[in-house]
């Protein structure tokens, strides 16, 4: 089985998203440890590509596509992991566009890079409320939550998040990372976020740092 | 403008405006320039725009488009598009306080302005970064009134300690104060704003009718790429159209993430993306003045964000002028607006480059000077650079006069082999005729260095300093200033009660 999950992790570096899902499905149905496929194929391929981003080998779009493909072939392999008990990859990350606001490119690039640094990325979407946000940290219990928003308008509600956070007595729970082109230090400083990248590489080294320290911050 | 006119450090009183005498020169070709027009019509029938407004998406329908409630799409036919560009006005004058400082855009000349909409600015004390104010708007905007290369204002930094709502009026107020140059808004894109503004450009202009015989004030609205307006940014767009202020339609693709990847393709998408505007707000409003505004660039590859400041941006340039041409649209096209972190090689590089693209490529707007990292921080320091460069390129612009006392043959044969020209009347007459630098080092090498060594950007600081502590722009007649703060007040209620 060794070499299927090797052509496994050789369709995502070809981007060949049917072989990849095709693959996924055979190992499944022939009794791989779902676990494995994940872990060994798709986690795995994902961090090549993230080594090969970092030697300037692949560009980000490779990336987004990767990740793409990655999704699909994890829904395959997800309810296999379930009824085999579930596992997490590494440090769950719950992200979402914040209300209000439609521009998912930005949380969509960086989502991608996460997964090349080994994180198991939950995407909410975008336009996603507090409430929901609340939600599935509750539910998914994340290490971190990344909020991004494009708009001047709606860079507010990532505050309001973050009380909302408070109020569920959440916030110590998880670190909270913002971003988005009107976003800046002093804005995630002043509204008490963890922290705060420009762009999608530099946000995956602040979650790797902020998922290396064991507490949060105080805010 | 004559070509005579001595370009470079122009004594002239500040109040005047230097515009660019245009080239037409055309990047594409003309059966390219055809294709991509029609692979635009066959976008904009085919896949249409996203209006997110139903009600909009209603009026519209009954105008003429194709329309998808729902979906809030909206697709025009060939003809339709046809029909409704062929009621835009094809000049447009952009009126300043003080009517010295007007401007008639009628293809033959391009004007600069001051770039926007920074969210952080260059503190000149501390050379530091850090979030833009008011006060900000109003310093950069007053040295731009002291600069005749600059023909108008967009708002450079967002005045961020207003409250969001009216700040778009904050922000008018601030540059009013401060110039008598034409404010072309980018900030008010709620109709509510746009009413706000419009009310305060009625104010400065001395009444309704007057401002639309010289509307102080024009617009823009921003497509979202790819292919979707936001309802209200429309709306916007025709509260000011209705009150006889140009609202002109910008495209601000990134190839790779917002818009395709090769040329063609993204000056397609960006085509379809301003028409759209403008076909939506000549059927709303017909013969309502309006602009092309195109300002593309690509993604960087590695990071995502976007790049500013390359080759592609160039094309994108000179060919947004020539599709603007085509259409007979007045244009505004993203000038400057380097990449780089510091007034630097790279700025100057690249902003040297994208000031010579819209140059050649018919720019009416070049729109603009002062930003760094790709739009994101102002610079009073790379203001006065970027207009340095476009001070030269107006010299370049004169090109080469030939009349008879341009050839000087006389002169030529009194000097004779062997003499000099240096104190020859037509030496003394025509010598301001060259460009001057203000900030390049022409000094000796000895004088540079028992300076402490001045770059560019040194030098740019110092002057403006100087700017800052000497300018005084003209003021408001009485009574003005307090009636745009009143109309601030009532606006300021409103949203309050609103909220």
């Amino acid at each position: 089985m060794d070499e299927r999950i090797a052509a496994l992790r050789e369709a995502l570096y070809a981007l060949d998203g049917p072989t990849a899902t095709a693959i996924s499905t055979e190992l499944i149905e022939a009794g791989v440890e779902p676990q494995r496929v994940l872990q060994e194929g798709l986690a795995e391929a994902m961090l090549e590509i993230g080594r090969r981003w970092n030697a300037g080998e692949v560009f980000l779009p490779e990336v987004v596509a990767a990740a793409e493909i990655f999704k699909q072939c994890q829904a395959i392999v997800e309810p296999a992991l379930l009824a085999a008990g579930g596992q997490t990859l590494g440090h769950r990350v719950v992200m979402a566009t914040v209300k209000g606001d439609l521009h998912d490119l930005g949380k969509n690039m960086v989502g991608a890079m996460m997964k090349t640094a080994g994180f198991e990325v939950h995407d909410l979407g975008k336009d996603v409320p507090a409430e929901r946000i609340i939600e599935a940290v509750r539910e998914l219990e994340p290490s971190i939550v990344g909020l991004s928003s494009l708009l001047t308008t709606t860079v507010p509600e990532q505050r309001t998040v973050i009380q909302a956070l408070e109020e569920a007595g959440l916030r110590r729970a998880v670190k909270v990372m913002v971003g988005g082109a009107p976003v800046t230090e002093d804005w995630a400083k002043q509204i008490g976020a963890d922290g705060y990248a420009p762009n999608a590489p530099e946000a995956v080294k602040v979650a790797l740092q902020l998922a290396g320290s064991e507490r949060p911050t105080e805010g | 403008m004559t070509a005579r006119q001595p370009a470079g450090p122009v004594a002239a009183p500040a109040r005047r405006v230097l515009g660019l005498p245009l080239r037409h020169l055309d990047v594409l070709s003309e059966p390219t320039l055809e294709r991509i027009h029609r692979a635009t019509l066959q976008v904009l029938e085919r896949t249409g725009v996203e209006v997110r407004s139903e009600a909009l998406v209603r009026r519209l329908a009954a105008l003429g488009a194709r329309t998808d409630e729902h979906a809030r799409r909206v697709r025009f036919p060939p003809e339709v598009v046809e029909d409704a560009l062929a009621l835009a006005p094809r000049t447009l004058r952009l009126a300043g306080r003080d009517p010295a400082c007007d401007l008639e855009l009628d293809g033959t000349t391009g004007y600069l302005t001051v770039d926007g909409n920074a969210a952080e600015i260059l503190d000149l004390a501390s050379g530091e970064r850090r979030p833009s104010t008011k006060a900000d708007l109003a310093e950069i905007t007053r040295i731009a009134d002291a600069l005749p290369e600059i023909g108008f204002c967009w708002q450079p930094v967002a005045a961020r300690d207003t409250p969001l709502p009216v700040q778009p009026l904050h922000e008018l107020h601030a540059q009013y104060t401060n110039t008598g140059k034409h404010v072309q808004l980018m900030t008010a894109a709620l109709p509510e704003q746009a009413r706000g503004a419009v009310e305060i450009a009625q104010v400065v202009a001395g009444g309704e009718a007057e401002l639309r015989a010289r509307p102080v004030l024009s617009s823009f609205q921003t497509s979202l790429s790819p292919l979707t307006y936001d309802g209200p940014a429309l709306e916007a767009a025709e509260v000011y159209a209705r009150a006889g202020v140009p609202a002109g339609f910008v495209a601000m693709p990134i190839s790779c993430a917002t818009a395709p990847a090769t040329r063609a393709a993204a000056l397609v998408q960006s085509n379809a993306e301003i028409l759209a505007g403008v076909v939506a707000l000549e059927l709303l409003v017909p013969g309502a003045p309006t602009f092309y505004g195109a300002c593309g660039t690509v993604m960087d590859l590695r990071t995502g964000a976007a790049a500013c400041g390359g080759p592609e941006d160039l094309l994108f340039q000179m060919a947004g002028a020539q599709l603007a041409r085509r259409y007979g649209l007045p244009s505004s096209i993203g000038t400057f607006a380097t990449g780089a972190k510091a007034p630097d090689w790279q700025a100057g590089l690249e902003n040297g480059l994208s000031a010579l693209a819209s140059w050649l490529g018919g720019a009416d707007m070049l729109c603009g000077a002062g930003l760094l990292y790709g739009a994101r921080v102002y610079s009073a320091v790379e203001l006065l650079l970027d207009v340095e460069i476009f001070s030269l390129v107006r010299s370049l612009a004169d090109g080469v006069p030939d009349a008879d006392e341009d050839l000087a043959v006389e002169v030529i044969a009194e000097v004779g082999p062997g003499g000099h020209y240096l104190a020859q009347p037509h030496t003394l007459q025509h010598m301001r005729e060259q460009w001057q630098p203000r900030f390049f080092g022409r000094e000796p090498w000895e004088d540079w260095e028992a300076a402490g060594r001045p770059q560019p950007h040194e030098r740019a600081a110092a002057r403006a300093r100087e700017i800052l502590a000497e300018h005084r722009p003209e003021p408001l007649p009485p009574g003005v200033e307090e009636a745009i703060l009143q109309v601030i007040v009532e606006y300021e209620r409103r949203t309050e009660g609103a909220r």
